[in-house]
């Protein structure tokens, strides 16, 4: 993939050399430009393109890596950056070509060894086409040593659950007739997890790490049309998904598990395990959306969906060792499982939301939305299980059965009290049903629950001549009925945003966010608190041109207790979870008018985080970036990075690692 | 003296607006104003009307059913002709200085019922209080198609300068790798908004994390209901957190034993599905603090409905 990215734009530049000299193209991208810079107005005054046949820009460049030292996995698993050539960045557009397409781009980044691989192809022309093509590749690697055990020196429990894989996601889409009243579409993505790790063969009494190889996709077909008509706007699209996985689990060689006793006598262990799933799935779907302006002070949106997937499941498993079967209550020496299953989900929801303004200053929103899904399946287990006596053979048929009923409904009104003020106010009711399987301890055949909420909404905006915008959201519920003890039941949550330009270039903006949610249920005792404060400067003079600066605070805090019951002694027990974070982000950018042709860029800032509580924390990201222009269209940039993490309780997780990042970047 | 000049000022551009108000009033009343034309106003503006002809609202510059041919500026901006006299900046309208609800109505004029590449304008950013249209699009100085930046990375720090709360949490350990440029924030919301929710949709109504953690999606055999019923949500943080695997709790166990810790009943009233695990989970032993160690098909089995494979 990565060589085929790379050819077209040496094509790209083979067939510009035939061409007149160009002009020189317009700058690329600043990428580090600050997120105000992004959200500035947009560019009134921008430069016609370049008329060159292609034009474009190609970063090649190193990395070197000092580290990572300390934990080698959580440094893979949070950061994953390593050492080598690499293609930073590349993109490029081609001049239209008639007939063929007006606009044709080409982008990718971090390409040749980096985790995280994407390409965007966008082609289009004028009223006839439009395809995008989008390529992700992303590591996606998880060997974290503690997971969440801190008593390391205690067990084996290290490396049982990990996995060393990529998940790839592509996407294409051709549109047809773009921006005509009637636009065909045809699209196809795909998803797909492929990899190895560790995971864990649970056989009755003991526990056995063992080598696992991970491989899915999922295909998704899908086709429609757009009808855009002056008052109605109708949308059907039938798609098509099929999945499959096929995941395999093998050991080879004594292992002895996690238990290192003897069970009754004998020292249980595996000595080979073959465990193989093959499941096959497909699903149909048809989905219909429709927005209509009946009247000029109403409009009515609504969307119906109905998929209908199913799953076949081909599973087999063969063990040899010193295994206990608990149904006989006797070890044996080999044994096997043969699992089929089938599941079907039909899943339809349907939504319509009106939107009135039957006053200048009023507009009422209604809006209702369903969802019901019911799962069906059965499994067919045939077992046999050989020992120096007779062999036991065994059959078990299962079904289980997923049913969720779930309803919403909103109205919301919004009144223009001032000029430079708007209030609304409103009420959401959800309720629903589900029937789903209960523990085993139970004895029951189905659990069932039901959902009943009644929340109340309020929330204002303000702007002012925009340099001052505020606006505040707040809702509310006193409880009712729901499915889980951490679900949201009593409770609030507020939200408020604003922002000043209170001199030219300059922002101060805060936000904050607070969610209290409670259950005085004497066996739930639920009390739980988010909150987060956040506050940012930018400083963004000429558009920030030459200087720009953000910097950003946020002060987060979790507060949550809850009780349990402990499995053992069925006695009370807190959990009780506490994080007091703080993050913090800089980021200066300087790019001094040039003097004599030099115009060097330099960017640095960074980022922290460090929380105390439960899981006490610091995470350190500072950076820093140099740019210099060494000739027409070619700048040598060199990045500097440090990452460190820290943690008080899990200190074994700690790492940290210096990087620093070469490249040159050629633009035409 | 600054200050008295300054005051001398005020008075005088109070007594001024006063005037031009009295003339305005004892003036006859002005002609109505009326569109120019495009040519007209790239007369002076051919910085903007030039790179213009690559826009896809050029459409309307050529294109006679759309009811603004031969004045694609003067659909948005309003009819120029008392701009053309004047040259006054004040005499034309500039979306770019109307308020957020203003700048959705003049755009949602024409693309209310439009779908997006990741769904359809139905409320979101395009209700009371958002950033307005052109917060994120740009109307004139680009050809990509949908008229706002198309590099993840840009995108990410388009949405990180209205919600820098947000973005603060991608700066945790363990999080979504959209700092790196691997995810946009728009992989997992749509900010046309749909409904009452923000989250984007997978195709068929299915959590947009499926999207990439295909082998979650299903329907399995055995399913675990709250990932069904209160979605990844219910377990994970999903843009960053302290905690391995984005967990909500600092140990595995207590994510699974704050909701299995309920006797059994038939009839769960307040909060009562989630049965407490058998006895012989000792949670004293490190064996049976991390739960998904052996569950390890904990977002839904294929063939066994306690989740061990």
């Amino acid at each position: 993939m990565r060589h085929l990215l790379i050819v077209p734009f040496f094509i790209g530049m083979a067939v510009a050399q035939d061409q007149p000299a160009p002009a020189p193209a317009a700058p690329p991208t600043d990428q580090s430009a600050t997120p105000a810079a992004a959200s500035s107005t947009p560019d009134q005054t921008a430069a016609p393109a370049a008329d060159s046949v292609i034009s474009g820009s190609i970063e090649l460049g190193y990395r070197f890596v000092s580290g990572p030292y300390g934990n080698q996995d959580v440094y893979r698993s949070t950061v994953n950056l390593g050492q080598g050539p690499r293609l930073v960045s590349f993109d490029f557009t081609v001049k239209p070509v008639k007939k063929l397409f007006d606009h044709f781009e080409l982008q990718a980044n971090s390409w040749g060894g980096d985790p995280y691989n994407s390409a965007r192809l966008d082609v289009d022309k004028t009223g006839l086409y439009r395809l995008t093509a989008d390529y992700r590749n992303t590591a996606y690697f998880n060997f974290l040593p503690s997971f969440a055990d801190p008593t390391i020196s205690s067990g084996i429990l290290l490396t049982q659950s990990s996995f060393d894989t990529h998940i790839r996601t592509s996407d294409v889409q051709l549109d047809l007739l773009p921006g005509r009243w009637i636009s065909p579409y045809l699209a196809w993505s795909r998803d797909s997890w492929f990899g190895g790790g560790t995971t864990i063969f649970v056989q009755s009494r003991n526990n056995y790490p063992v080598a696992n190889s991970v491989s899915d996709s999922t295909d998704n077909f899908r086709g429609g049309v757009q009808v855009s008509l002056p008052k109605v706007h109708v949308v059907l699209e039938q798609g098509g998904t099929t999945f499959r996985d096929d995941q395999g689990v093998t050991g080879n060689g004594l292992n002895t598990g996690d238990l290192t006793s003897p069970y009754l006598g004998q020292q249980l262990n595996l000595t080979s395990l073959d465990e193989l799933y093959r499941v096959r799935g497909d699903s149909l779907y048809t989905k219909v959306l429709i927005a209509a302006n009946p009247l000029t002070w109403l409009n009515v949106s609504g969307q119906f969906l109905y998929a209908d997937p199913s799953l076949t499941t081909h599973y087999n498993a063969a063990a040899t060792g010193t295994l206990f079967l608990p149904e006989t209550f006797a070890f044996y020496n080999s044994g096997t499982d043969l699992i089929t299953a089938d599941a079907n989900m039909p899943h339809s929801s349907g939504s319509f939301t009106a939107e009135a303004r039957p006053l200048k200053k009023l507009r009422i929103v209604e809006y209702w939305n369903t969802d019901r899904l019911h799962n069906a399946a059965s499994s067919l287990l045939t077992e046999q299980y050989i020992s120096t006596g007779s062999p036991f053979l065994g059959s078990d048929a299962a079904t289980d059965r997923l049913v969720l009923n779930y309803n919403e409904q909103q109205i919301e009104i919004f009144y223009d009290l001032l000029p430079h003020l708007t209030v609304r106010g409103g009420e959401r009711y959800e309720w629903g049903d589900a029937t789903v399987r209960p523990s085993d301890l139970s004895g029951l055949a189905m659990e069932s629950g039901t959902l009943s909420r009644n929340t109340g909404l309020a929330g204002a905006s303000f702007r002012f001549r925009e340099k001052v915008r505020a606006s505040a959201d707040f809702e509310a519920s006193s409880g009712g009925e729901e499915y889980f003890r951490t679900s949201l039941h009593n409770y609030w949550k507020l939200r408020t945003r604003a922002q000043w330009d209170f001199l030219p270039a300059w922002r101060l903006a805060g936000n904050f966010f607070e969610l209290h949610n409670e259950n005085p249920d004497p066996l739930v005792n639920l009390n739980f608190v988010s909150r987060a404060t956040t506050a940012s400067l930018s400083w963004l003079p000429n558009s920030g041109r030459n200087v720009s600066v953000l910097l950003e605070y946020t002060r987060s805090n979790v507060n949550s207790n809850i009780l349990y019951l402990d499995p053992g002694t069925l006695g009370t027990a807190l959990s009780a979870y506490l994080e007091n974070g703080n993050s913090a982000t800089a980021l200066i950018d300087l790019a001094p008018r040039a003097m004599h042709g030099f115009a060097p860029r330099v960017s640095f800032g960074g980022s922290l985080f460090t929380s105390a509580g439960s899981r006490p924390t610091e995470y350190y990201q500072p950076m820093a970036r140099l740019s210099i222009p060494l000739a027409k269209g070619v700048q040598w940039n060199s990045e500097w990075r440090w990452y460190s993490l820290s943690e008080s309780i899990y200190a074994f997780e700690n790492f940290r690692s210096n990087q620093v990042l070469v490249s040159l970047r050629y633009t035409r | 003296m600054h200050l008295s000049r300054k005051c001398f000022q005020f008075a005088a551009a109070v007594l001024l607006g006063t005037a031009a108000v009295s003339a305005q009033e004892a003036a006859p009343a002005a002609a109505a104003p009326h569109n120019v034309g495009s040519d007209a106003c790239a007369a002076c503006h051919d910085a903007i009307t030039t790179p213009f002809a690559k826009n896809p609202h050029h459409a309307l510059e050529t294109d006679k059913r759309r009811g603004h041919a031969g004045f694609a500026c003067e659909s948005c901006h309003g009819p120029g002709s008392k701009h053309a006299d004047s040259l006054a900046a004040i005499d034309i309208v500039n979306p770019g200085k109307l308020n957020a609800d203003e700048q959705n109505k003049l755009c949602l004029s024409c693309h209310r019922n439009e779908m997006t590449h990741i769904g359809r304008i139905a409320g979101g950013h395009a209700s009371d209080g958002g950033p307005g249209c052109v917060g994120c699009h740009s109307i004139h100085g680009t050809d990509h198609r949908p008229m706002v930046v198309h590099a993840i990375a840009d995108q990410n720090k388009l949405c990180a300068s209205c919600h820098p709360s947000i973005w603060a949490e991608f700066q945790k350990p363990y999080k979504h790798r959209l700092a790196e440029g691997a995810m946009s924030c728009v992989g997992c919301h749509n900010p046309h908004g749909s409904g009452t929710e923000t989250q984007r949709v997978a195709f068929a109504n299915e959590p947009a994390c499926v999207n990439c953690h295909g082998a979650m999606r299903g329907p399995f055999t055995f399913e675990h209901a709250p990932v069904r019923q209160e979605g990844c949500l219910a377990c994970h943080v999903p843009h960053g957190s302290a905690n391995p695997k984005m967990l909500t709790r600092h140990e595995v166990r207590f994510v699974c034993l704050e909701c299995h810790a309920n006797l059994p009943a038939a009839q769960a009233t307040q909060g009562q599905l989630g049965g407490v695990p058998p006895s012989f989970h000792d949670m004293r032993s490190p064996r049976y603090q991390n739960c998904t160690v052996c569950h390890v098909k904990v977002h839904g089995s294929y063939v066994d409905h306690t989740f061990l494979r």
